[in-house]
């Protein structure tokens, strides 16, 4: 019978609180499986999945669950020399040299690991006479598996999957979602460590278009293939935007923006039980960037941490992340997003606290935001698979 | 709402919507099969051809239905390249379907040559005489540009390319002309003219080639031989009823009136309001493009959304930065980018274009004042 063994990332590390690490892996495999048949069980410290049809769809999506360090396709037999022996008389290889290996988790199996590995191999040998035996580095291994419940599982190949830690197990938080390359990959990196993600986009509709929004919509799809689901809060920040550039100084634009941006999301935070921010945020990149820019625009907030994976990543580097999650070819798309209307030509770089604080006076802050919040329009995004 | 991009398209009136129906539920028969009923179709799309002809004015040649002017465009100039040492002449303001054709002829190594337009919208006459010769093998230009509405003197133009060059196949699109400009085809001397069903009320998705000589043209598909064996496909007849019965209904001359009346409207609110008009000296009543400067045109058009619509430029590549027609005609990039099209129909009642007018005013001071 055909089988998928899964195995755990650093599950392993949890003590304790293992199990509660393991249910939800559970939980959220079979989420991310639904509509699918098959069968899921636990088995001496290994999940694994059996009576199910579409396989190649089944592996496809597991491989896209965080808290799986990898997987393989193995056939299920009887853990006896005789069962095993009759597979490998099925077996084919598609390679010119091979190696077997055995592993007896169940030390009541009559013959010894090495010995019965040299007993299979004889058999391949025999079934296959252009097969070379390689024990250093073999084109096809053949790992056989034998477990103290009565079976043994037959396996060659071992797929890698995400690792990290199961999606929820770490809290939820909210990702700001600007449609540029950075913020996506960010929220990958923070829903791999266990986050639970909801995002926040804000647009300046008429002075973005439509597209830049769906954009985002569609990045939020890439993302959902990760994330389960992305409740996507989108913002009009046009008459925030607007305000600024009539009563701040206009290198300030940036700054006061983010200010707002940051007070915005952590109401939102507050009111869906979110429990950090993350932004695609990398040291230096843009002027918004800087340590002192990031000092002040942080000091908005109070009560919720800002999580930034991508702060010591280069651009190289984030690039590589974005085209592995597939987000890379919808971020550049050309479409004009917030921050580029009213974009200064002398963004300030070192922006003080103080005088972010004096330029705000002028705004009437409140109301702002507030209206803003009022406009806020909810989508939740599913999964886009090809 | 008041709309007011129909050089982009325009509704399908609900005559041919029917006639679309009946054509394509109840006479739906294949007209190459051979029973009865499917030769009835052939005969009444033999008979389109002709109905087709009358309407353009002409007698000799032929008719190619084809899905669209972009097609009829490739099909014309595809069509007419030859190997050899020919030459393939172009004006530079042509639509997307011709001017992105002819840069790929050029690609492929072709001999292609672009007339400039003068400040008045209209091919330069003097240039194109300079660049034709024994070797030219086909000159495109348009009737009237769909951006700016210049209205292009097409019976001098044949007039220069016949005695500059006798070999040259003479193609116009003349998209935004065909039952919007009273005009006899016969009168124009052309050898080949493309038209789109949608920009005068007919279904998306059909338009047609007029050809003199369709012995010249070479098919860039093939199949089953229809349409003279130069545009194969199964013919889309439903839509063709269509596009003949829109074309049939329209009064060219008294619409052409209703629109002179109705940009004059929009032009009179719009003076002194310091909204400049892209001037042409003989312009299509029916288009004008206006820059709006200082600001981004597609910021204006979703702000007036709501109540008035606009368009940019063309609007099959109204999403493409610059405007190569406004950039010929030496209007630099700022500019191109706070142009606006306005494009009437003669349904419209002057004050609705009034009502438009003044609120496109008021919101482009809107925004004016928020940028400030």
């Amino acid at each position: 019978m055909k089988t998928i063994l899964l195995r755990f990332g650093e599950l392993f590390l949890k003590g304790e609180n293992r199990h509660l690490f393991e249910n939800a892996l559970l939980n959220n495999i079979r989420k991310k499986l639904s509509g699918e048949k098959f069968k899921l069980y636990r088995t001496q410290g290994r999940i694994m999945i059996s009576d199910f049809e579409n396989e190649d769809e089944i592996v496809e999506r597991l491989t896209t669950v965080f808290g799986l360090h990898s997987l393989s396709l193995a056939e299920e037999v009887e853990a006896s020399p005789e069962s095993i022996c009759n597979y490998f008389k099925t077996i084919n290889l598609n390679a010119k040299t091979f190696k077997v290996e055995v592993n007896r988790a169940d030390k009541r199996f009559p013959v010894k690991s090495m010995d019965f590995a040299a007993t299979l191999g004889g058999i391949l040998l025999d079934n296959n006479p252009e097969l070379e035996v390689d024990l250093y580095s073999p084109q096809q291994k053949i790992m056989v598996d034998i477990r103290a419940n009565g079976k043994a599982y037959v396996y060659g190949k071992t797929i890698a999957c995400q690792g990290g830690l199961p999606l929820g197990t770490s809290g939820k938080a909210l990702l700001l979602l600007s449609g540029g390359i950075d913020s996506p990959v960010a929220g990958y990196l923070m829903a791999k460590r266990g986050l639970k993600l909801e995002a926040l986009h804000f647009h300046s509709y008429p002075y973005t278009s439509p597209e830049a929004k769906q954009k985002v919509v569609d990045l939020a799809k890439k993302l959902a293939i990760y994330n389960d689901e992305v409740k996507l809060h989108c913002i009009s920040f046009t008459r925030v935007q607007e305000a600024i550039h009539q009563h701040c100084a206009p290198e300030f634009m940036i700054t006061i923006m983010r200010r707002i941006m940051m007070r915005i999301a952590e109401q939102i935070c507050k009111r869906e039980g979110l429990g950090a921010i993350v932004t695609g945020e990398s040291l230096g990149q843009v002027a918004s960037q800087t340590m002192q820019s990031m000092t002040v625009t942080e000091n908005v907030i109070k009560t919720t941490p800002v999580f930034r994976p991508c702060i010591a990543m280069d651009k190289e580097e984030i690039v590589a992340v974005a085209k592995k999650i597939d987000t890379f070819e919808i971020s550049i798309l050309p479409y004009e997003d917030c921050c580029t209307v009213f974009l200064p030509k002398n963004p300030v770089i070192k922006p003080k606290i103080s005088q972010a604080e004096k330029e705000e006076k002028s705004l009437d802050l409140d109301a702002l935001i507030g209206e803003a919040l009022a406009s806020e329009e909810v989508i939740c995004v599913t999964a886009a698979r090809e | 709402m008041i709309y007011l991009d129909n050089a982009a398209t325009t509704p399908l009136s609900e005559r041919a919507a029917k006639e679309q129906v009946l054509w394509a539920c109840e006479r739906f028969y294949n007209p190459s099969a051979t029973y009865v009923q499917a030769t009835k179709v052939a005969f009444a799309l033999t008979e389109a051809r002709g109905r087709l002809k009358k309407l353009l004015g002409v007698k000799d040649g032929e008719i190619i239905f084809t899905s669209g002017a972009t097609e009829a465009n490739n099909l014309a100039i595809r069509g007419s390249v030859r190997e050899g040492k020919w030459e393939y002449v172009f004006s530079s303001a042509e639509h997307a379907s011709v001017d992105n054709l002819a840069k790929a002829l050029e690609r492929e190594g072709r001999e292609v040559k672009f007339v400039p337009i003068k400040k008045t919208g209209k091919v330069d006459l003097e240039k194109l005489e300079e660049v034709l010769n024994e070797k030219t093998r086909l000159v495109s230009c348009m009737f009237v540009n769909n951006v700016t509405g210049a209205v292009n003197d097409v019976a001098a133009i044949a007039k220069i390319i016949r005695k500059k060059a006798p070999k040259a196949i003479f193609h116009v699109d003349g998209v935004q002309a065909f039952c919007k400009l009273p005009f006899k085809l016969s009168n124009l001397d052309v050898d080949a003219f493309s038209l789109s069903a949608h920009k005068f009320h007919g279904p998306k998705g059909v338009g047609a080639l007029y050809i003199k000589n369709k012995a010249g043209l070479k098919n860039q598909v093939y199949g089953g031989g229809q349409e003279f064996g130069i545009r194969s496909g199964t013919e889309n007849v439903p839509g063709i009823m269509a596009m003949l019965t829109a074309a049939e209904e329209l009064d060219v001359k008294g619409r052409l009136e209703k629109a002179e009346l109705l940009k004059q409207a929009f032009l009179s609110e719009l003076e002194g309001a310091g909204i400049e008009l892209v001037k042409t000296n003989r312009s299509s009543p029916y288009i004008a493009t206006f820059i709006f400067s200082g600001v981004n045109g597609e910021t204006l058009v979703r702000m007036l959304e709501n109540d008035v619509i606009v368009g940019r430029g063309s609007a099959c590549s109204a999403k493409k930065s610059g405007n190569h027609v406004l950039e010929a005609m030496g209007y630099n990039l700022d500019q191109i980018k706070g142009a606006i099209r306005v494009s009437f129909d003669a349904a419209l009642s002057e004050q609705e274009v009034r009502d438009a007018a003044k609120i496109v005013k008021q919101k482009y001071y809107e925004l004016v004042e928020k940028l400030k």
